[in-house]
């Protein structure tokens, strides 16, 4: 018992598991999603996803269930933790492409490159793409059901390959040739939607980072531009109003705040916010009736409470 | 070879139990020789435990202690809306239980659905281990994959009580997925499992490469089965009846027993033919008209009009899985149909005007799940077995925050196991302690959402309000199970957290029950005079057996077919009897059978002096 203890106790996860889990550890947050899952920064959607399956066959903690893993154990978790969470932002083509934005600097040169030459040959494909496109635009007459049918699989070719904006190009220009084909339109609103939530979420990311650095004003163009793109988000409308009411204006703090309550009226964090705004504004009995809102609500609010007792 | 463990599919209306054997995965026969093992538990008016066939035989002369579907009970809080339409169902008595859950009354006792459960469980381990000839403990479990915590670990409990190790509960669809791609290894295709069972339905999209499993997304919906369908045929035939003679056949405990039979029979057999006919006489009786019949014809029309809308629910959830994937329906390279349920006919042209194809017919619907449980155990315990499976969360985990809202924490089909963390700050000035409300489920409003448990934070540091940070840590094993663990951000101390609410059974009550598992097991073994009757059955068997050959010859020589068919009909009762330690019976059987065997060896001398003269 005590030899254990002491680390005697056979461990038998193979060596190079255990060099390449240290080697992990020593890196720790400095890794990049794409060293991580062993890919370079160009690898395409399949790629990507074949990689983070090999990659769980070696570092999944049920792949080893049998050996005797003892301290390796919490690492082999933690790592397979850290290998999805990687692969499920570089899997869908928004996240991705606002993780390259924002961790360029962090990257090795190749990958950088790589960034690079996958934006451009991006920009080239999807123009080729374009003129394609636009060549089979110009077919006549029934032979356009025929393009559009094929335009239709193209697109569901690039779904399966995370290529949602491909895709909607492709749509587009199917429902162009065949606009009273049911499936291309409904396929084409679904992706859009998606887009546009994908976008959000991934702006509303950005905007609780840059509000946890304290970057009030950068934190509120991403928040901003996750309420224009989906106008429902009560927490881009919420994160907004508390960015402006730490940079000290009261106004655009209280008008946020308010569409924020009108998305979700029981979001108690909002109004008080929008109660401080409204104390900064000397706007006293607005501020009240919010306090008592809140307050009935929430009778324990504490910060709710010392306000109303400052009023 | 490594160490031994077995896959049991725990199901609403039948269970199996499989294993893999020379590195192939295969169903293990119950002591009388069937693949299928009825999940049914009675308490005979002896006060003798049955379970499986037995317990099913005799339900509908004594329904009120016969308890059919308990899968449907595990880890239903008493007071939720789900388990009230269910209890109203079931010919035996659920009460309310010490946790807000719910005890199954059977005789003089009350059990908990875990220990139900585990009789069912402990069947199957008898079963392997004759199988075997050797003690068998491990086991890996199924569950439906929409089955959220408390029914996880009711289930894990169930396996405890029945002496099990549990080293994992998967879900149904991905071990059914199992079965499939096992020996398919290395090629890279998207399918897609569609499993309606007795109780429960689930629809998962997994993605196979190289053997690895991955689920890409999963729904459900776990009180959606066959016995739904059964309840629309019930209803179908006992509202005229209601009408025409003023009699709820539901609300009688041993009629509703034999509508539950006929109904099922009626399903199963228009999956094959398109009209049968039902007919339950002396089904009840009036002082004024005395004893009433019931007669009527189903047509598969008319079934297929009554459970419409449960298999539109169905369709429904597959769309909703499937925009959750990515996937579209035509672009999946199988489909697979598993659960009993997919034999009707209705089903499968839902299914196939769905994806566009024909369904797989590659794996076995009643046995696919258990086989997919061996291979997981295989695959976790031994060397050779170089498969991996990466499962998903089915439910989004969150908390309670003020308001009443829900916040989630870890979304659904996030790939387990997995873990989150959140920062809870006081809000007053020395906040003593904290409480976390801890939910899974998808809505925004947190009561619509199933509660997992209440957990406080005590202890706290006294400080001014705003100053006091605890990170809350939530991880999800790979089980699907949830722990929840709380660290102050400023000292780095761990918080204590005790659970203030949960509906599962106490750690002692698990092993009381487990104690009382193991008393059973022993007094089924320790009846001396059976240890002796078995014994001199089974030399009999031999005795049979070697005489056998000459007993066909002899048939044919004179003797006739029907000796040998009463002695066989007999053999196979007194076998029947040793598996299920049914003692008395024996002793009355192998009186039989020494008669029968002095007979027949009689009758093979004469013979034999006849051929020599």
């Amino acid at each position: 018992m005590l030899a254990a203890r002491d680390g005697e106790e056979a461990i038998d996860l193979p060596a190079d598991i255990q060099r390449e889990l240290r080697e992990l550890e020593s890196r720790g947050d400095r890794i990049t999603h794409y060293e991580l899952l062993s890919v370079g920064a160009d690898a395409d959607g399949g790629a990507i996803r074949r990689a983070y399956l090999e990659r769980s066959k070696r570092i999944h903690p049920d792949a080893w269930y049998r050996k005797e893993v003892g301290e390796f154990g919490p690492l082999l978790t933690k790592w397979f933790q850290r290998l999805a969470a990687a692969y499920q932002v570089l899997s869908d083509e928004e996240t991705r492409l606002v993780y390259d934005r924002e961790h360029k600097g962090e990257l090795s040169a190749s990958d950088r490159a790589a960034v690079d030459k996958r934006e451009l040959s991006r920009a080239e494909g999807e123009r080729r793409q374009r003129e394609r496109r636009d060549r089979l635009l110009h077919t006549k007459g029934f032979a356009r059901i025929g393009a559009a049918r094929k335009l239709y699989e193209e697109a569901l070719a690039h779904v399966q390959n995370y290529e949602r904006s491909q895709a909607i190009e492709c749509l587009k220009a199917a429902r162009e040739l065949d606009p009273n084909r049911k499936e291309i339109v409904s396929k084409l609103v679904e992706l859009e939607r998606e887009q546009a939530r994908a976008r959000a979420k991934s702006a509303l990311a950005s905007g609780k980072e840059r509000e946890d650095k304290k970057l009030w004003a950068q934190a509120i163009t991403a928040y901003h531009a996750a309420f224009q793109l989906d106008p429902k988000n009560g927490a881009a409308a919420a994160g907004a109003a508390r960015c402006f009411l730490w940079q000290d204006d009261a106004q655009a703090a209280s008008t946020w705040a308010t569409r924020a309550l009108e998305l979700d009226p029981a979001d108690l964090d909002s109004r008080l916010v929008l109660a401080e705004a409204f104390i900064a504004l000397k706007m006293k009995a607005r501020a009240r009736t919010e306090l008592n809102n809140i307050l009935s609500k929430d009778p324990e609010q504490a910060e709710a409470k010392a306000l109303l007792k400052g009023l | 070879m490594g160490e031994l463990v077995i896959g049991i599919d725990l199901g609403t209306t039948n269970s199996v139990v499989a294993t893999v054997q020379g590195g192939v995965p295969t169903v293990i026969p119950n002591r009388s020789g069937y693949r299928i093992t009825p999940s049914v538990v009675a308490m005979a008016r002896n006060g003798k435990r049955l379970v499986g066939a037995l317990a099913r035989r005799q339900a509908v002369t004594n329904a009120e202690r016969t308890v059919v579907a308990v899968k449907r009970l595990m880890g239903r809080r008493w007071s939720s809306k789900a388990l009230r339409d269910t209890v109203a169902r079931m010919p035996y008595t659920i009460v309310q239980g010490p946790h807000e859950d719910v005890r199954i009354v059977l005789g003089e006792q009350q059990y908990s659905p875990p220990e139900i459960s585990a009789m069912v469980l402990t069947e199957l381990r008898l079963d392997a281990e004759a199988y075997f000839g050797a003690p068998v403990s491990k086991a890996v479990i199924t569950c439906p994959a929409y089955f959220n915590d408390s029914q996880r670990n009711a289930t894990k409990d169930a396996g405890r009580i029945a002496g099990l190790d549990v080293i994992r509960i998967i879900n149904e669809p991905t071990s059914a997925a199992l079965a499939y791609g096992f020996g398919k290894a290395q090629s890279e295709k998207q399918v897609a499992v569609f499993d309606l069972g007795g109780g429960t339905f689930d629809f998962t999209v997994l993605h196979m490469f190289k053997g690895v499993f991955e689920v890409e997304a999963t729904g459900g919906d776990s009180l959606l089965g066959g016995e739904d369908f059964d309840s629309r045929i019930i209803d179908w035939l006992a509202e005229p009846f209601l009408k025409a003679h003023g009699v709820d056949l539901r609300t009688d405990k041993m009629a509703l027993q034999r509508l539950r039979d006929a109904a099922e029979k009626a399903k199963c057999e228009l999956s094959a033919v398109t009209s049968v006919e039902i007919n339950l006489p002396f089904i009840s009786a009036t002082q004024k008209t005395g004893p009433l019949h019931l007669q009527a014809t189903l047509t598969r029309e008319q079934l297929e009009k009554l459970t419409d809308d449960l298999v539109q629910r169905c369709l429904k959830v597959c769309e909703q899985v499937l925009g959750e994937a990515k996937v579209h329906a035509g672009a999946l390279g199988e489909v697979l149909l598993v659960g009993g349920q997919t034999r009707m006919p209705r089903i499968q042209t839902a299914v196939k005007s769905l994806f566009g194809r024909d369904p797989s017919k590659a794996v076995n619907p009643d046995e696919a799940v258990a086989l997919g449980a061996a291979i997981q155990g295989a695959m976790l315990l031994h060397e050779e077995q170089e498969m991996l499976l990466l499962d998903v969360t089915p439910h989004s985990l969150g908390i309670a925050i003020a308001g009443g809202f829900f916040q989630k924490i870890i979304p659904k089909n996030t790939t387990v196991p997995t873990s989150a963390h959140h920062v809870f700050t006081t809000v007053k000035d020395d906040q003593p302690s904290a409480k976390i409300t801890v939910l899974q489920g998808e809505s925004d409003i947190a009561t619509d959402n199933e509660l997992l448990g209440e957990f406080m934070l005590t202890g706290l540091r006294p400080a001014a309000r705003g100053t006091v940070d605890i990170d809350v840590i939530f991880d999800i094993s790979a089980d699907g199970i949830v722990s929840v663990s709380a660290l102050d951000v400023q000292t780095g101390a761990r918080q204590s957290i005790t659970v203030t609410a949960s509906s599962g059974l106490t750690e002692d009550e698990i092993k009381k029950a487990t104690r009382a598992n193991e008393d059973w097991m022993l007094g089924q073994k320790e009846d001396p005079k059976f240890q002796d009757r078995k014994a001199r059955a089974e030399e009999l068997f031999k005795e049979f057996e070697a005489i056998w050959p000459r007993l066909t010859r002899a048939a044919q020589d004179g003797l006739g077919q029907e000796p040998l068919q009463r002695a066989q009909a007999a053999l196979s009762v007194a076998r029947l009897q040793v598996a299920q330690k049914e003692s008395e019976g024996l002793a009355a059987s192998i009186d039989r059978l020494e008669r029968m065997l002095g007979a027949l060896k009689g009758a093979l001398e004469r013979g034999l002096k006849e051929e020599g003269r």
